[in-house]
């Protein structure tokens, strides 16, 4: 029994083993389901195994929805907590867990998974590629991320969730001052999604690189390739410092080291340093897809060419080598000198700059467009001054000797959910709209749609903009109650009805998938949006293959030319394509990797041991393995063709 | 037969490499300053690790130079900005 | 697969090549991986608590031959190398051979080192200082070991199935990665060593 003790909760109540007994329901009718129904073959061949780079982006997008709804009712729970002064809905120690999970959740498991699945989808087929240059690799990122996820959701009824804030600062992650094992799940969790994340940046950049179609010179990609390009080149460069990081806690943690200690040598403040020199670079991983997203959207419903291209790329490539120059504004009140807080003020002030170009750019694009306000343009143009409100008030928190006034407030949390949310969740839901009938030949219905969007947008400003005057006021962030006497209440009871919108939103846009699923035609055609850029000339949804014939381009705009100036796309002949095979390794693998950190959190060696062997067995089994792929008849593709209505 | 298997790019390479860690040493064996002695260990660390990259990895001989170039140049410059922002930080300019 | 004859063999496909761009690039990353190690430990160099400082417990002979092997087996992977691209296969796998025996008494002394400082009272838990030295050092080790698997692993391969463009693209692969711990083992030479010792 004593065993069995350490998986117990540490801080038990009722909404956590109703949470465990809805987990166990769910996990129990899956399996049934997929027992009923016959299907664990067909998820095994289709879905498990596969290296299809479509298949990849959507296993990615449905996680990533599914984090964005368990997050979601982390932000919520907060939101009611703080509804009115004095509340006991949650206690203290619940309210830590809360918002822990919500950060971690929203940002690793929701937002890169979002992005990564949304490059995945898209940038093969802007590029005219078949797969990505890895396949086997991309299923292995994507595992990875799924194990990573999944051990961090499992925390908060095996053992107790981390509790020490997304930021994780110690000595308070310490094991004197977090003592359950959820700070280990928080180390574990990142270390194996960000291992994932590392081999995506990896994968892409090559992909991008190498796989172009003939014709498309770089500064001939679409913007959304050029976004996803420069993000994994800021991914490459900022996960190893996470890795350490990760690494170095773990050790402090499990193994008695004195890292982050505040005796023996350690300095606590290094964890702070090492965290945020991902940190911020993370930031621009998120938000530079979105301006990618962006750039697409804008320029298809203003009918136009994107205004400024090459200052366009040349912003990203600034933001990418900046983004490693300003990590520090994370902490100004640390105590260092005026010099260093000096140099980041600056460097923090100086990256606005290409971030205003972009925002100039995008106007300038809609300037005389014709602009038709569907659903995705909706949200970019809701976008725009909603993010340069969210950036205004980043240039006030840049100011470092003004940042001792906000520093730690709800000033800083309305800030930066002001560029998040319509930065990066406007921007996936965007792209999502936009190129759901590339991935499902099915439009969503754009009146619910739009309705999703006034819900989101007024519950979002509704939401966070009472914080910033709560904020200024000196309501601190991460205070689970607060006293009447503060004031606070009101504004902050806004801020829960603002939440309750946006959850009104989120339930809108998940109806609008099921009606449109149902009641949608299906006859889209190719082209429903009249877009611009290369995935488009291809068929909804697309064919396993992508392309039957390899198209070549001479403009970031190819399909838009093939339209309107007669530029023909596919010149060569159809012939047989080579496709990689399908390998189960990858979730196996993965599977591994979960045992293994599993096995690591509640310091089970042997667990930890045959975890890491079957791992490596893993990776000797591929090394050994002899695998050419395999070829799609002609005869296959023509059937596919001319089942597609053989246009092309 | 020796000659078709030790080209003498290699072996003047790691010759060299050779002779670079004999300079470094000299930080331990002689008696110097801590500055000239940092000095020191700079250049030849670098040279060095200029040599690997240039003689052994073939760094440029490849159509993806230009690409391989830029990814090693531009991890050096942001693990030289970590390392030196890092100290400035949370040592030389700490109060 | 479209074979491109006319250069080396392990350039010779679309795949082969991605495959070493994708390599340099996650050379990038350990750079990065290495460079964040270094950031930490010249931080935490003068956090010595009541351990002992790297000059009381460094000892310049070993440190020394560690160089001087891991030197030599960068020159003999470059030769295994060399010799893949005269297609020479017993050069080359006894090449191969002699970096992964160098590669094995590198790690044999790394141990008698870490045995060492074990013995003089500077383990992980010492104070911040060892603990990063250690962490260094054993990342550095780590690699090596993984390293040693992976070349033999390829040597079982060219010895089985000769050079062929996959054997020959993870033997070149593998000399690109063993070439890399070895700069890495420079600047640990360099500036955790020799710094620490004068």
């Amino acid at each position: 029994m004593e065993f069995f003790e350490r998986f117990a909760i540490p801080h038990p109540s009722p909404l956590i083993y109703a949470s465990m007994v809805g987990i166990g329901l769910t996990v129990i009718a899956i399996v049934i389901g997929l027992t009923y129904f016959k299907k664990w073959g067909y998820l095994w061949r289709e879905w498990l195994t596969t290296v299809d780079h479509k298949r990849i982006g959507l296993m990615y997008i449905i996680s990533a929805i599914l984090m964005l709804f368990r997050g979601g009712v982390d932000g919520i729970m907060m939101r009611l907590q703080t509804a009115v002064p004095d509340n006991t809905f949650l206690d203290a120690q619940h309210y830590n867990e809360v918002f822990t999970t919500h950060g971690i959740v929203m940002i690793i498991f929701m937002a890169m998974a979002f992005i990564i699945g949304m490059m995945n989808f898209v940038v093969p087929l802007q590029i005219g590629a078949r797969d990505v240059a890895f396949p086997r690799l991309n299923a292995i990122s994507f595992w990875l991320y799924f194990a990573g996820a999944m051990l961090f959701n499992i925390s908060f009824v095996i053992g107790g969730s981390p509790d020490a804030g997304w930021t994780n600062y110690f000595p308070l992650a310490g094991t004197d001052f977090s003592q359950s094992v959820g700070v280990n799940y928080y180390m574990w969790a990142l270390q194996i999604s960000g291992l994932g994340t590392l081999m995506t940046g990896i994968n892409f950049i090559v992909t991008i690189l190498k796989m172009r179609a003939p014709g498309m010179t770089l500064m001939k990609m679409p913007m959304f390739t050029w976004s996803a390009l420069i993000t994994n080149v800021i991914i490459v460069f900022a996960f190893p410092v996470l890795t350490i990081a990760l690494l170095m806690g773990t050790f402090d943690r499990q193994f008695g080291t004195h890292f982050f200690a505040s005796t023996n040598g350690g300095m606590d403040m290094l964890w702070a340093n090492l965290f945020w020199v991902w940190g911020h670079p993370e930031v621009y991983i998120l938000i530079l897809p979105a301006f990618g997203v962006y750039s697409e959207v804008i320029a298809t419903f203003s009918s136009r060419n994107l205004y400024g291209y090459k200052s366009m790329v040349g912003s990203m490539v600034l933001i990418s080598f900046m983004s490693f120059l300003v990590w520090v504004h994370h902490f100004f009140t640390m105590g260092h000198g005026p010099l260093v807080n000096g140099i980041f003020s600056v460097t923090t002030m100086a990256i606005a700059v290409p971030t205003g170009i972009k925002i100039f750019n995008w106007l300038l694009t809609m300037w005389k467009g014709k602009i038709r306000f569907t659903v995705p343009m909706l949200y970019s143009i809701g976008f725009i001054p909603l993010f340069t409100i969210g950036g205004v008030t980043g240039v006030m928190l840049a100011i470092a000797s003004a940042d001792y006034q906000y520093h730690n407030t709800m000033f800083l949390v309305a800030h930066f959910h002001n560029v998040i949310i319509p930065g990066v969740v406007f921007a996936m839901l965007a792209g999502l709209t936009y190129w759901w009938p590339k991935m499902f030949g099915f439009m969503l219905n754009e009146r619910i749609g739009k309705w999703g969007f006034w819900f989101l947008s007024i519950g979002f400003c509704l939401a966070f903009f009472p914080m910033y005057i709560t904020g200024l006021d000196g309501q601190a962030r991460r205070m689970f109650t607060y006293s009447a006497e503060t004031g606070f209440g009101p504004l902050n009871m806004v801020s829960f009805i603002g939440a309750a919108l946006m959850a009104i939103a989120f339930i809108l846009i998940v109806y609008n998938v099921y009606y449109s699923f149902r009641y949608a035609p299906r006859n889209v055609g190719q082209d429903p949006w009249d877009a611009r850029s290369l995935e488009w000339a291809t068929h909804n949804p697309v064919p396993e293959y992508n392309f039957a014939v390899t198209p070549e381009v001479n403009s970031s705009q190819a399909f838009w030319d093939s339209k309107k100036n007669n530029h023909q796309l596919f010149k060569e002949k159809r012939s047989k394509i080579h496709m990689p095979n399908n390998s189960g390794v990858p979730v196996i693998m993965a599977g591994f990797f979960f045992v293994f950190g599993f096995s690591f959190v509640f310091s089970i060696w042997i667990g930890v041991i045959i975890a890491a062997l079957g791992i490596f067995a893993c990776m000797a089994y591929r090394t050994f393995e002899n695998d050419h792929g395999r070829y799609i008849s002609l005869k296959e593709i023509e059937e596919t063709e001319k089942k597609y209505g053989g246009a092309k | 037969m020796m000659k078709e298997l030790f080209p003498i790019k290699q072996v003047m390479g790691f010759v060299f490499s050779l002779v670079l860690t004999a300079v470094a040493l000299a930080v331990y064996f002689l008696d110097m300053s801590f500055q000239l002695g940092m000095t020191i260990l700079l250049v030849t660390a670098f040279i060095q690790a200029a040599l690997q990259l240039v003689f052994f990895m073939h760094a440029g001989e490849s159509n993806d130079k230009n690409a391989i170039y830029t990814n090693v140049y531009y991890a050096i410059a942001i693990a030289l900005v970590t390392v030196f922002g890092t100290l400035l930080t949370l040592i030389w300019g700490y109060m | 697969m479209k074979l491109d004859k006319t250069g080396p063999l392990e350039y010779s496909t679309q795949q082969n090549q991605m495959n070493i761009l994708g390599f340099w690039i996650f050379l990038g990353a350990e750079i990065m991986l290495f460079g964040t190690l270094f950031a930490s430990y010249f931080t935490l160099e003068n956090g010595v608590g009541n351990g002992p400082t790297g000059a009381e417990i460094f000892e310049i002979a070993p440190v020394i031959w560690e160089t001087i092997i891991l030197l030599t087996s960068s020159f003999t992977i470059g030769l295994a190398v060399h010799a893949m691209r005269i297609n020479r296969k017993n050069a080359t796998l006894t090449f191969l051979a002699i970096t992964l025996v160098l590669g094995l008494a590198f790690l044999g002394i790394e141990i008698y080192e870490f045995t060492h400082y074990y013995h003089v009272g500077a383990t992980l838990q010492t104070s911040a200082f060892t603990a990063i030295l250690l962490t260094t050092l054993g990342t550095h080790g780590a690699h090596v070991t993984f390293g040693l698997f992976w070349g033999a692993f390829i040597f079982l391969q060219i010895k089985k199935r000769g050079f062929t463009p996959e054997t020959t693209n993870k033997s070149f692969i593998f000399s690109l990665y063993w070439h890399f711990l070895d700069v890495v083992w420079i600047f640990i030479f360099s500036f955790i060593y020799l710094k620490g010792l004068m």
